[in-house]
């Protein structure tokens, strides 16, 4: 009998576990649909801005997903990663997940906030400090994924995304200061706003409230999924030739047998 | 610590004055993208005399990312890393020297590419010492993320498209900063309205250089 | 208002596609792993302890 070198078992994920991301799934799906409901018909349109309003339903949710969420999450990751005490794969397969995910929202982020800003400002493209630092942190995130793709071995590729991660982490900060002073276009920060409260309420701020949970949910689902995809891909990685091993194997044995006979 | 730095910088410094790399090939190539620039930007001079300060800092950049890869590549052959890493040298030493030798190197090549930039593009300078200040705060983070991200990537193959795609974002602060600081200077400014960016690129230095001397051996050891 | 239409149509879109991208990659990849798994018990045809063909 061929021994079978394959010793790890197979990550099987829990049926609980399975029926929660589904049902996280589920949420988010309920809860952007009536984001996109209450969004486009229900709420009024704004006095100043009009219809264009409708847009800040969705744009800052993906923004404070991509710039925040997911970014602090990748670094934090990171960090836990290299730090010797913390260390684990697990951390590397979330950071992982996390860049990918932020990337797609990232660019959610421009595309929407280009197209509010085309009538607003005039231009598709403005170089304020808010627009110019998402776009630096995707070009770092598709930098980390870049230097992901190159073939090495898991604790190796592990530490140094780790590494661009912690780097990206440090340089944001600094990015985004010296575009602020550069130039400064953007709404200051809406929600987080005291003054903000009166324009914004009733329909319309428990619409906004709705859409940042929506795209939250939507980014942890989409997290639960990439990393679950990330523990397949790992295993896969370390069986894989061994399987195609025992195969060539196995074609090998049944001709002597056939000799044999 | 500190002697090592000297030793690695020298071993550095002196390769590249035995093959002369950056004098013949990056300094040259620095003039080329000059020379690009100005047919990009067509044949009006005030365009280009405003757009020097940029252009240079770009100009810059190219060359920093050549020096590192050859940094990194001077290493490459004969398992020289290896045996870097055997020698007992700190690393941190090790980080610091290669930075110096990096930085030696692109501080001759900007005193190139001022020159150019003034006598081709016709920018005149009011306050010189700002140039020469923000040069050189600018070398020092220029050199010490180029030699991180260039030991990042030193065993990867795809290693020449990779690091400019890598260091380059990281490195847009400085950019920024320098060029502020150089049309300020080009104003007749004074100090004042220069010295927050040169607040940040001391920042930028001193992250970049102590984050260099923490995390510089771990990379070595996964590279 | 049409670009407020574009806008979610774009963002929704993206999210979409990529989520689906996340289901079928998933889904292939279970089912790989469910091959590798099985192939250890399934695969393998019972045989001598002579490696290839020496002890014919």
């Amino acid at each position: 009998m061929i021994p079978n070198r394959n010793v790890h078992p197979p990550p099987v994920q829990s049926p609980r576990a399975r029926w929660a991301v589904g049902i996280i799934g589920i949420t988010a799906v309920v809860a952007t649909a009536l984001t996109v409901w209450l969004g486009l018909w229900v709420t009024p349109p704004d006095q100043s801005q009009g219809d264009l309003v409708r847009l800040v339903y969705i744009h800052p949710g993906v923004a404070w997903v991509a710039l925040y969420l997911a970014f602090a999450l990748a670094a934090v990751s990171s960090l836990l990663y290299l730090w010797p005490r913390t260390r684990s794969m697990f951390w590397d397969r979330l950071a992982a997940a996390s860049v990918e995910v932020g990337v797609v929202f990232n660019v959610c982020t421009l595309i929407s906030g280009s197209i509010w800003g085309k009538p607003t400002w005039g231009v598709w493209w403005a170089w304020d400090a808010r627009l110019t630092s998402t776009a630096v942190l995707l070009v770092l995130f598709l930098g980390y994924l870049a230097l992901r793709r190159v073939p090495a071995e898991p604790d190796v590729r592990a530490k140094r995304s780790a590494f661009v991660a912690l780097f990206a982490a440090v340089d944001i900060p600094i990015v985004h200061f010296s575009v602020l002073w550069w130039r400064t276009l953007h709404q200051g920060a809406t929600v987080l706003n005291p003054n903000l409260s009166p324009t914004i309420h009733g329909s319309m701020a428990w619409t906004l409230l709705l859409g940042f949970v929506a795209v939250t949910l939507v980014f942890v689902w989409m997290l639960l999924v990439r990393y679950r995809i990330g523990v397949l891909e790992d295993y896969l990685g370390t069986g894989e030739l061994d399987v195609a091993l025992r195969e060539r194997q196995a074609e090998g044995a049944v001709t002597d047998e056939e000799e044999a006979a | 610590m500190w002697r090592d730095t000297v030793l690695v910088a020298g071993k550095d410094l002196r390769i590249e004055a035995r093959s002369k790399v950056a004098l013949s090939q990056v300094a040259p190539f620095g003039i080329v993208a000059l020379v690009l620039f100005a047919f990009a930007l067509g044949p009006d001079r005030g365009l280009m005399a405003k757009g020097a300060p940029g252009l240079f800092w770009v100009a810059v950049l190219f060359c920093t990312v050549l020096a590192v890869q050859r940094s990194v590549s001077v290493e490459s052959a004969d398992g020289a890393r290896d045996g870097l890493r055997l020698s007992g040298l700190d690393p941190a030493g090790l980080f610091l020297g290669k930075s110096a030798a990096v930085a030696a190197q692109l501080v001759v090549l900007e005193a190139v590419l001022a020159g150019g930039v003034i006598l081709l593009y016709g920018a005149k300078v009011e306050v010189p010492w700002l140039i020469v200040v923000s040069c050189l705060l600018g070398t020092v983070g220029l050199a010490a993320t180029g030699t991180l991200y260039g030991a990042l990537s030193a065993g990867i193959r795809v290693r020449e498209t990779l690091l400019p795609f890598l260091l380059l974002p990281i490195a847009a602060p400085v950019l920024l900063a320098g060029t502020r600081i150089w049309q300020a200077a080009m104003a007749g400014g004074t100090a004042s309205d220069g010295s927050p960016w040169l607040r940040l690129l001391v920042v930028f230095d001193a992250v970049y250089v102590a984050l260099g001397i923490v995390v510089y051996g771990p990379i070595q050891e996964s590279a | 208002m049409r670009y407020v239409v574009a806008g979610y149509v774009v963002v929704l879109s993206i999210l979409f596609l990529y989520g689906a991208q996340l289901v079928w990659r998933r889904r292939k990849l279970t089912r790989a792993v469910a091959r590798v798994a099985s192939f250890g018990e399934v695969g393998a045809p019972a045989r001598s302890d002579d490696a290839g063909g020496d002890g014919r």
